[in-house]
């Protein structure tokens, strides 16, 4: 089963400091795209189609693998279920977070569900902004709570 | 009034299904649900203090009053990445 979002939210908000150059990128909503999928992350597929505007001077992605190890247990593969409507649900909340915190051009997210050997990737994420800095923090932030809040288990094969 | 209530990761190994129907009171709520599940479920108690609880899509906590043709799901803390 897979699913496919791509989302926009309300404008984000003008914040203090923030310089005249940046206002028309805040001026913009943020693009979101979110896939829970079955099939595997093609990295070349996404980095091919990243989209920047000339006013964006960072891009951070996060690229998340098997390990061999689950528990300091030796595996073969981690089999990922997802409560798929509220694992989207819970995503495009915390994209809504991220739109009020940071100045975040696009967020696209895809993580994989179903049976993922070692050495696969189960998640990619990106997160483009004019600066590295709320590129990586943003990056950051939305993978830490996405442990804390998204439906997605893995139990080791 | 009846509510659906769903199992998620190893909860479906703990109570043997993926979900169940169960005819409520009005006025109860997720606490007292999970409290009348535990009982027919009693592998779920050894859990009870990780549990997570939503209804629909939304997070929920034990106080909430549940309404007839709630989706109520019941998990263990989440591991995505």
């Amino acid at each position: 089963m897979s699913s496919r979002t791509a989302t926009k939210s309300p404008s984000f908000r003008r914040c203090k400091g923030v310089k005249l150059s940046e206002a028309s990128v805040m001026d913009q909503r943020m693009k979101r795209e979110l896939l829970i999928a079955k099939e595997p992350i093609d990295e070349a597929s996404l980095l091919g189609s990243r989209k920047m505007s000339s006013a964006m001077g960072a891009a951070v992605y996060f690229l998340g693998v098997v390990r061999d190890t689950e528990q300091n247990q030796p595996i073969q593969a981690l089999e990922y279920e997802s409560f798929q409507r509220m694992a989207e649900h819970q995503f495009n909340l915390l994209f809504d977070q991220i739109e009020k915190r940071w100045p975040i051009e696009s967020v696209r997210v895809v993580h994989r569900i179903g049976l993922i050997e070692v050495n696969e990737p189960s998640l990619w994420v990106e997160v483009i902004a004019p600066h590295r800095g709320e590129a990586f923090a943003a990056c950051q932030w939305l993978i830490d709570e996405m442990k804390k809040l998204v439906p997605i288990w893995k139990k080791p094969v | 009034m009846q509510v659906t209530v769903c199992f998620y990761s190893w909860f479906k190994d703990l109570t043997g299904c993926s979900s169940v129907t169960e005819r409520i009171a009005p006025g109860t709520t997720l606490g007292e649900l999970y409290k009348k599940l535990k009982e027919r479920f009693p592998k779920l108690a050894a859990m009870q203090k990780s549990t997570l609880m939503a209804v629909g899509v939304n997070y929920q906590d034990a106080a909430y009053v549940l309404s007839d043709g709630d989706e109520v799901s019941f998990f263990p803390p989440v591991q995505g990445g």
